[in-house]
């Protein structure tokens, strides 16, 4: 909030979001240059957790109740794409919605008790949770159980296809960004940042927290649905194992923490950087040891930074003035 | 206004209130004294809802209170002050109160409009000069003072105020019970307050509750309970004869 005075201050520049709209424009224009799929992908998967972390950060951030369980709503959402398209033969991108409203319903129903607990305690049971939904769909034949779901694909060529949903991402996560950036300067914002700081307080202050968080939860968690609806079109295949990775959702959470989860800028850059790290990493090295460096980094991150880069350059800069 | 009828609490074997009946007229500044441990912040936690009581009720207003949970009992006109001060230290001290206002009674909306009522309040407990400082970087007196700016925020009609005298100096005393007055007299807030600086209790309470383990050992006027003797043994210990 200390931000966001300063931002609508007289004397800040607007023009230093001028680069913004220009890489907007550059990243649309992306697939026109017929690029290798290699970087196609690359920059999907940038999106794709741009949107997961922006949408984990509404509660994760803002609140400070740090889940792990937001894997199941991205996975909630690929699996609900994939049943409506090749069961009910309904368009993907109602479905993607669709997606994003069946993952906000399993917030909520687990929302209600999984919220009143606290710290490790309600990490611990969001972690639970994304175990349990993927056991449920590996053993579910309605969704495919272990061998997974093959989506339909638009009947346009698979270039084509991949183009589509890159686009589509790509609008996804900037609607998310934008949205979020919203509400960390809204009222709703405001009462989430109060939890953060001191639940108890925030209660006298008059605010439902109970209340506040179950929207941030669901909020995030529909976002993550259409997020995962979207994924699943582009790589055209969901599998338990691979959509509901735990991976995915300790990844998230690092990006956040990496670059600062109190604000919507710390998350973009966490997830930008990192995703594009992690897959040249995975690519080059090798998928064990950028486990090894992302574990690492969450230690070093959480130990030296705890703020996220951004706060920690920052302050550097501060301190070398002052 | 504030009425409390035999509100009994315990947590496993202790029982930290036991029948304690209190009743604050409004326009009142009315204390409340006892011993460490004696059940004071407990109470306030009963009336704010942060406990449940076991048995009796509360009243505000002729209305039952005693089952509303903390942000209902605040939107019905009751704020607090916490005894160890929390302002949410990682928030400048006007983005504290903003948050306050707007989720307050009067339910504001906009931004700006919060920011404008949160800085009249700052100027109020004459703390606008550090506006744009982090809550954190506040000594003792000055937190205490974001703390009851932030009480008022919510436009309260009553007010609890845990120990706001504690750790402060001479002068500083003297600055606070002004303030308190001024809370009264200015916005019409009544005002029941836990303390243990009796000179703050003596100068602003026109009516004390002395409690102990739980129950109401007195109750009356402050130059009544300070020449009670039940109250002279709970802070003194027993004379010995020999």
């Amino acid at each position: 909030m200390q931000e966001m005075m300063q931002e609508r201050g007289p004397n800040r520049p607007w023009g230093k979001y001028i680069y913004l709209p220009i890489i907007m424009i550059i990243l649309f224009a992306f697939p026109l240059v017929n690029p290798p799929l290699f970087f196609l992908t690359l920059f999907f998967s940038v999106f794709m957790y741009v949107g997961l972390t922006e949408s984990w950060n509404l509660l994760g951030g803002y609140t400070g109740y740090v889940s792990l369980g937001h894997i199941a709503f991205f996975s909630m959402g690929a699996y609900t794409t994939a049943v409506f398209m090749n069961r009910f033969g309904i368009s993907p991108f109602a479905t993607a919605i669709l997606g994003g409203v069946f993952a906000a319903l399993l917030a909520a129903l687990v929302g209600y008790p999984v919220l009143r607990l606290k710290g490790a305690y309600f990490t611990i049971s969001s972690l639970l949770l994304a175990v349990v939904m993927q056991l449920i769909f590996m053993n579910w034949e309605f969704v495919g159980s272990s061998t997974g779901l093959w989506y339909k694909l638009l009947p346009v060529s698979i270039e084509a296809n991949r183009i589509i949903f890159y686009e589509v991402m790509l609008v996804v996560a900037l609607v998310i960004t934008l949205l979020v950036r919203w509400v960390e300067k809204s009222k709703f914002g405001a009462g989430l940042i109060a939890i953060r700081e001191d639940e108890d307080v925030a209660k006298m202050m008059g605010i439902n927290t109970p209340l506040l968080k179950m929207r941030a939860f669901i909020l995030g968690a529909f976002f993550a649905g259409v997020v995962g609806g979207v994924y699943g079109y582009y790589m055209s295949y969901v599998h338990p194992e691979v959509t509901f990775n735990i991976n995915t959702s300790l990844l998230i959470l690092l990006m956040s923490f990496f670059g600062g989860c109190r604000t919507w800028t710390g998350p973009l850059l966490g997830a930008v950087v990192l995703s594009l790290a992690n897959q040249l990493i995975v690519t080059f090295i090798g998928a064990e040891i950028s486990r090894i460096l992302y574990g690492l980094l969450l230690v070093i991150v959480i130990i030296f930074m705890p703020n996220g880069v951004i706060q920690y350059i920052k302050g550097a800069f501060v301190s070398e003035k002052g | 206004m504030l009425e409390g009828v035999r509100v009994s609490k315990r947590f496993g074997g202790l029982k930290a209130l036991t029948d304690f009946d209190f009743l604050v007229e409004k326009g009142q500044i009315v204390g409340l004294i006892g011993p460490n441990g004696s059940g004071k912040t407990t109470l306030f936690n009963v009336i704010t809802g942060f406990y449940p009581s076991d048995s009796g009720k509360v009243l505000f207003k002729g209305k039952e209170i005693t089952r509303c949970k903390p942000y209902e009992v605040s939107k019905l006109g009751i704020s607090r002050t916490f005894q160890i001060v929390r302002p949410l230290l990682g928030l400048s001290v006007i983005d504290n109160i903003t948050t306050a206002v707007l989720y307050g009674r009067d339910n504001i909306g906009s931004m700006a409009k919060g920011r404008g009522r949160a800085l009249d309040l700052l100027k109020f407990v004459r703390l606008d000069v550090k506006k744009d400082v982090p809550a954190q970087s506040l000594v003792a007196a000055e937190r205490k003072r974001l703390e009851l700016a932030r009480a008022l925020a919510a436009k309260p009609e009553f007010l609890l105020l845990d120990e706001t005298f504690s750790g402060l100096n001479d002068t500083e005393i003297a600055d606070a019970i002004k303030l308190i007055f001024k809370i009264r007299d200015e916005l019409n807030i009544t005002i029941f307050l836990i303390e243990h600086v009796m000179k703050a209790v003596m100068g602003t309470c026109e009516k004390i509750f002395v409690m102990q383990y739980g129950v109401k050992l007195a109750e009356g006027k402050p130059e009544e309970v300070s020449k009670n003797p039940a109250v002279i043994e709970a802070y003194l210990g027993k004379k010995k004869h020999a």
